[in-house]
This record gives C-alpha cells, sequence and structure tokens, in this order.
C-alpha cells in the first residue's frame, strides 16, 4: 500500500470546493493544500471552510502554500514582515505539516498583486533567498520547501534552476514542490527533453508533486506556441506520463497535488475531468511504490540554528527589479519592451537580457500585464 | 482521508447557498466588490501565472 497522499489544493473558492466535494465525500482526499495568505481581504470565512482546515490539520495532513510573500524581493517590507507574523499566529491555529512558497519575485507595485518572475542566480540572489526561507521556517516551525518556477527566460536558466533550489533550501534542510506542468511547460518553451532536465533537481530532496492543466497560446514574436501554466485545464496526457516516471526517482515523497484553479471549473464537464484527474492521479500513486530504503528519514526540519540577525536586502536588486516590472507591465509591444530593457540598468548584468529568449520575454510582458494592480 | 458526515453536509449547505446567493444577485456592483471578484478569491495567482 503506497505512503504517499493523493491531495488537492484547495481554497476558499467555490467553485474548487464543489468540484472536490464527491472526492470529500468518497474519503479521496488524503491532505488539502492552502494557499493561506489568498484571504487577506476576505472579512467572513465561512465556519465550514475553517473546519474543513482543521479536520485536515488534527492528521497533520494540511499543508500551506504561500502566495505573496515575494521571496526574492531586494528590499525588505513591513508587508513582509507582516506576512511572517500573520504565519506565525496561523500556526498556532493550524498544524501545517510544512509550508512552502513561490519561486521568484513578484511584479507590482502593490504587495498583493503581480506575478512571480525569475531572477538571476547569483550569490546576491542567494543570500536574500536563503534569508527569507530561514525566516519563513522561525514564523511557522515546520519544514520549510520551494516550488520551482514554470517560467524562465533562457534554457541555460532551465538547466540550473534545480541547482539553484538545492543551495536555497540547504541551510533550512528544507525541500522542492517539483511542479510537473511547470516542467512539462519548459520542455515545450525551451524544445528540451524530460530526461535532460530532471536529472538536474535534486531529487531527495522533493517532497512534494504538483501536476495541473494549462494552455496554449501562440507567440506574436516567433509564431511558435507556448506552454502557460494557467492551471484552468484538465491536466495533459503528457503530466500524467511525467508523474509515472518521476515518483519513483523521489525518495522523500509525500504528497502528489492536484491543482486547477476556479476558473476553469465553472462548468459540469469540468467537475467530472477534475473528478477523473484526481482519480487517475490516486491511481499512479497506487501502482508506483517507492523504495523506501533509500529514503533518507528525512525531516526536513532545520538541523542548524537558523541566522536571523541582519536581514539581507540588496537595494540595487530592488530597484532592478522595479524597473523590470515597470517595464513589463506599461510595454505596449514587444519591440518597445527590449529596446526600453537595452536602455535600462539591466543591460550587461546578471540578468543577461540580452540572452533572452523572444519568446519568452513576450510571455513575461503577458503575465506581468495580466495580474498587475488596476 | 475519511471526513466526519456532519462536515460534509456542512460544505454541501454551505456550498449550495453560495451557488444560490451567486444566482440571486442582480443588483450592479461596486468597485471594490468588482475588484475582490477579479482577484479570484482563495485561488492562486501565482500558481497560474505562467
Amino acid at each position: 500500500m503506497s505512503d504517499l497522499i493523493p491531495s488537492i489544493a484547495c481554497n476558499l473558492d467555490f467553485d474548487i470546493l464543489n468540484a472536490a466535494l464527491p472526492l470529500f465525500a468518497e474519503s479521496r482526499v488524503g491532505g488539502i493544500e492552502w494557499a493561506f495568505d489568498a484571504l487577506y481581504n476576505v472579512e467572513e470565512i465561512p465556519v465550514w471552510f475553517t473546519d474543513l482546515l482543521h479536520v485536515y490539520s488534527k492528521e497533520r495532513r494540511l499543508i500551506g502554500h504561500g502566495i505573496f510573500f515575494s521571496l526574492f524581493q531586494g528590499r525588505w517590507t513591513i508587508d513582509q514582515q507582516k506576512w511572517l507574523d500573520d504565519l506565525k499566529q496561523l500556526s498556532t491555529t493550524y498544524n501545517f505539516d510544512h509550508v512552502t512558497e513561490h519561486f521568484g519575485f513578484m511584479t507590482g507595485r502593490n504587495f498583493h498583486n503581480g506575478a512571480p518572475l525569475n531572477i538571476p542566480y547569483s550569490e546576491t540572489t542567494l543570500a536574500i533567498g536563503r534569508d527569507r526561507l530561514a525566516r519563513i521556517a522561525d514564523a511557522c516551525r515546520c519544514p520549510v520547501g520551494l516550488e520551482n518556477l514554470a517560467f524562465s527566460y533562457t534554457i541555460d536558466e532551465v538547466k540550473k534552476h534545480g541547482e539553484f533550489l538545492a543551495r536555497l533550501i540547504e541551510p533550512v534542510n528544507g525541500f522542492i514542490i517539483l511542479d510537473l506542468h511547470n516542467i512539462y511547460c519548459q520542455l515545450h518553451n525551451f524544445s528540451v527533453q524530460f530526461e535532460d532536465v530532471i536529472n538536474l533537481y535534486p531529487l531527495d530532496r522533493v517532497r512534494e508533486i504538483h501536476i495541473s492543466g494549462g494552455s496554449w497560446e501562440d507567440s506574436m514574436i516567433t509564431g511558435r506556441k507556448i506552454r502557460r501554466d494557467t492551471h484552468d485545464d484538465s491536466v495533459p496526457a503528457e503530466v500524467f506520463s511525467l508523474l509515472a516516471m518521476t515518483i519513483k526517482k523521489c525518495p522523500n515523497l509525500k504528497y502528489i497535488v492536484l491543482e486547477q484553479l476556479g476558473t476553469g471549473l465553472k462548468s459540469s464537464e469540468s467537475k467530472k475531468g477534475y473528478y477523473d484527474d484526481f482519480i487517475k492521479m490516486e491511481s499512479i500513486v497506487k501502482k508506483n511504490l517507492i523504495d523506501r530504503s533509500q529514503s533518507t528519514d528525512q525531516s526536513f526540519l532545520p538541523i542548524h540554528s537558523l541566522q536571523l540577525d541582519t536581514i539581507v536586502e540588496d537595494e540595487h536588486l530592488y530597484q532592478q527589479q522595479l524597473e523590470l516590472s515597470f517595464i513589463l507591465e506599461s510595454a505596449m509591444s514587444h519591440q518597445e519592451a527590449r529596446e526600453r530593457l537595452m536602455a535600462s540598468t539591466l543591460v550587461n548584468s546578471s540578468w543577461k537580457i540580452e540572452e533572452w529568449e523572444p519568446h519568452m520575454l513576450d510571455t513575461a510582458i503577458k503575465i506581468a500585464q495580466k495580474w498587475k494592480a488596476e | 482521508m475519511k471526513l466526519p458526515k456532519l462536515l460534509i453536509g456542512a460544505l454541501v449547505v454551505g456550498l449550495a447557498v453560495q451557488t444560490a446567493g451567486c444566482k440571486k444577485e442582480k443588483l450592479p456592483k461596486t468597485e471594490a466588490e468588482k475588484e475582490a471578484a477579479k482577484k479570484n478569491l482563495g485561488s492562486c495567482p501565482a500558481c497560474g501565472m505562467g
């Protein structure tokens, strides 16, 4: 019998909850992943939702997935401190089995708007990321992890992402969420093979796998189809194949999480598709038992004392992030974005904007403009 | 994981009430309500980015 936990991303979203209701009723949902910081402007949370959280919390099957912390933001802000304070408080209310955040810095000038975009893989960003992870670990007092990012500007970034994640989580003895749809996006967007990418990740550090669907978009620049991690459709067959191939490679895997946004679960057909996706995921999990003899009995709790005395910041990085966000959010065309970037402080820097693939810059513009504050 | 029947019942009722409320709503939304709806409460914009 598999000890892996088939789970769902479950937030206060009525379309998600309606789609998941049959799964809950059939006792299939082993764990729920909650975006705990997404309820910042909800005044009244229904009691039945908090009861749901408490039930999973009591069994230590509630995992927290932050959205808005902006891990690699160069300047420390009071919003980030409040985020940590809120997490600390929440961690006394709920027993999170672990807490995770997203890789990247959030565009936008408002803490609750924007999208996570990639950052240079440098000693500066490494130090900032490690500092922030230590603070999250201190706040939640449970294992802390990072999710791999779907978006990359270059194939070089794709190939270095796993190693950088491994270096980031090392001081907190942390773990990785391996989002297989994110990797699927990269396989298509950069024409690489799965085998060339997956072995570049620290697979013994994978505690959670995400699967989800997305969408295709035509690049106006190159004419190629771009795979977007939009979470608004059912899981592609190829991602289920990746799941079957990946499970056994991860000796410390615990959760497999099905994600889908409520915007993609409006119709009865989509809700049926969601149910079927969960059943398929469950079936793959049961068929692919992990050889736990290879497991390191990894708690993923910090081993060493956390270094929290000095907040690591880099104002130059922060100003570049603001500059990049502004250009991406306001550019009226790809050409304009490129011209403005080449005239910016990001030129000839660790950002390596000169090497950015045109179709990925195009995608970054669309992402930034989709999620910017009005 | 098996959930208490009472909780399942509460979920069913709670979601039904919410759905019924949404269907009845015909009044024009305020700007604040439009902004809140746009943010799609509880969804994960970060995950659905790319």
